[in-house]
């Protein structure tokens, strides 16, 4: 079978790429990017603005002294970064596309590896060009949009519903599968979407401390035991009841208890799964993950959560890693802290699978008569997904400091001397802050302050804060000219956000919080490799999510399904408002 | 034609002829990125 087809898809897909990084390059956009990128074109602004005023500064210094006027060069905004950065990408996958294309166009494929492989590029090339297309174009044009919209609604319509690059791309993916369908040249390269999407969980180990994994573990532990076991106890309970058979509601307890589609295949051969029983699960879970990718971070965002609750909901009541993965970053998808949650608790839950195959053999073996016992040992060595491991191995490794040096996570630069000088909090700052520590301290301020934190639900650790905490956190402030713990920190914060709080004074708080949280520059290169490896899987996926995929869920599965997902998707949801706070 | 049938290595899934070998691949290429960034940016 020969799977390259000679089209000149790829080429054109290259031109295309080449054509935008030579527009960002030579700034012949600049009129469309300043729509697009509002944000970094105002900061792009205001260092113009500093920049023309100390060159004139500088010249009419070198006038009156007789000196040629200086040599200065305007610095790079962040808005010439985001230019700079998809001209680069441009050029280098574009460069890519366009030299295979061209090989693609001269060489007459042969049967073999590298017929094979060099067809999985027009495909790769394709999500890619989309992914391009939704995380520069439709990404901010909706942002912006549902921004202008805001005074009319009332609401922010994009952020609401979740209108960003994460979710735009599953759409778009869904439609072109579903409805144009997708092209023949590029059917082979869309079966690469989960490949990287496990990429991105396997790389996702880089960016955990050993402290964040202690604190989150426990927690993990303990909701994912409570919610795994249960919905596979409830499914073994309704399945017997509604008279599903045996091995097709050992095989649905699997999906809707672990991790879906992984958890089926290796809860399969264990209870003798047929064929039929293995695709109504995957329809069920495909069904239930798929509206849940979509629902969980509308009602996350109406609910108010932060990345910590909203990452242990999602973990816990999305059944299939890539879901959980799409819908934290639907939630959060210009930062990483809610996936890296919600992946804590995925990768939690998977690692419950041997205990689930165990249960579910011996109750399989109690229930069917004649059944025969398998070899459990070769099932778990053979299905137990392995890039959970590669997970755990990349965090031990970034743990001994194999890829960043010890303690080059966010948050060491509280106890360290390493802050440079010009991050420190000047006088002026200084001066707002004691100015509001001395309003706050009387009793009218004090009442405010109080009144704040009780409104908010503000913690200290694990207790209510006071206004003495926020005193003492202000003083130390001063004191050191920047933030000396974590806590601190987040209270200040929280102190900032007060009505009538000083502007001076809260830009301090905002400068100093900056400098402490600042990343290393490896960690903010895995995060650009993890936005992008997860934005191509994700649009890969939804190409994967077909009618006929979402058909095969029906019957007495779906309605168990149906329930015990709904009750998981609740009770977590209960679970996690309760008691999961923002801690991290 | 079934999905199946569309391809005949790997499965409509995945480009890979089982699981495992996908999960290598990419525990492989997340090391090469990993290492790539320490090289390429610096620690």
């Amino acid at each position: 079978m020969i799977y390259t087809k000679k089209s000149p898809a790829l080429l054109i897909i290259g031109v295309i790429m080449l054509l935008w990084g030579w527009l960002n390059a030579s700034g012949s956009i600049d009129g469309v990017q300043k729509y697009l990128q509002k944000s970094a074109y105002s900061d792009h602004m205001k260092v113009k603005e500093k920049y023309d005023a100390e060159l004139r500064v500088a010249t009419e210094m070198a006038t009156a002294e007789g000196k040629p006027a200086p040599d200065m060069k305007m610095p790079k905004s962040k808005f010439d970064g985001v230019k700079a950065q998809q001209a680069q990408l441009a050029y280098i996958f574009g460069g890519i596309a366009a030299v295979l294309g061209l090989l693609i166009m001269v060489w007459t494929p042969k049967e073999g590896s590298l017929d094979y492989y060099l067809s999985i590029f027009p495909g790769m090339a394709y999500i890619l060009l989309i992914a391009f297309i939704v995380r520069w174009g439709l990404d901010p044009t909706f942002a912006n949009w549902g921004k202008d919209a805001k005074d009319t609604l009332g609401f922010d319509f994009a952020h609401i519903f979740n209108l960003n690059y994460v979710v735009l791309g599953i759409v778009i993916g869904i439609v072109i599968v579903n409805v144009f369908k997708i092209p023949a040249w590029a059917a082979n390269g869309v079966r690469t979407a989960r490949f990287f999407l496990k990429t991105g969980v396997i790389l996702l180990g880089t960016l955990y401390s050993a402290t964040e994994l202690a604190q989150l573990g426990g927690l993990s532990v303990v909701m994912i035991g409570i919610f795994v076991l249960g919905s596979v106890w409830v499914v073994l309970i309704m399945g017997k009841r509604m008279q599903a058979g045996n091995s097709m509601t050992a095989v649905l307890s699997a999906g809707m208890g672990v991790c879906g589609v992984s958890a089926t295949v290796a809860a399969s051969p264990v209870v003798n799964a047929k064929a039929g029983e293995i695709a109504y699960t995957i329809g069920t879970i495909l069904v239930w993950g798929v509206g849940c990718m979509f629902l969980f971070p509308t009602v996350g965002h109406l609910l108010n959560m932060g990345p910590v609750q909203f990452g242990a909901w999602a973990g816990t009541g999305i059944l299939n890693s890539a879901q959980v993965a799409g819908a934290a970053l639907a939630f959060e998808p210009n930062g990483i802290e809610t996936l890296k949650v919600a992946e804590i608790f995925n990768i939690t839950r998977v690692l419950f699978l041997p205990i689930i195959v165990l249960w579910l053999a011996a109750w399989y073996v109690k229930h069917e008569q004649g059944a025969e016992k398998v070899d459990l040992g070769k099932v778990l060595l053979a299905k137990f997904p392995l890039f959970v491991l590669g997970f755990i191995l990349l965090f031990i490794l970034s743990t001994l400091g194999a890829f960043t040096p010890a303690g080059h996570y966010q948050g060491k630069y509280f106890s360290s001397d390493k802050i440079k000088e010009e991050s420190l909090l000047k006088g002026k700052e200084t001066r707002a802050l004691e100015g509001e520590l001395a309003r706050l301290k009387d009793a009218a301020g004090a009442k405010t302050l109080q009144e704040h934190f009780t409104a908010k639900a503000i913690n200290v650790g694990q207790r209510h804060a006071t206004p003495d905490d926020a005193y003492k956190a202000m003083q130390d402030l001063v004191a050191n000219k920047k933030m000396i713990s974590r806590e601190q920190d987040e209270l200040l914060k929280a102190v900032a956000k007060m009505g009538g709080f000083d502007a001076v004074a809260k830009s301090a708080i905002e400068k100093a919080d900056k400098a402490a949280w600042h990343s290393s520059k490896a960690i903010a290169a895995f995060r650009d490799w993890l936005a992008w490896l997860f934005a191509f899987g994700l649009i890969g996926l939804g190409m994967q999510i077909t009618m006929a995929a979402l058909k095969q869920a029906g019957g007495k599965p779906l309605i168990i399904g149906g329930v015990v997902g709904t009750a998981k998707a609740v009770g977590s949801l209960i679970v996690v408002l309760l008691f999961v706070k923002e801690f991290i | 034609m079934s999905e199946q049938q569309k391809f005949e290595r790997g499965t409509s899934l995945s480009i890979f002829v089982s699981d495992r070998r996908e999960d290598i691949g990419a525990l492989i290429f997340a090391l090469i990125i990993a290492v790539g960034v320490v090289l390429i940016i610096g620690r």
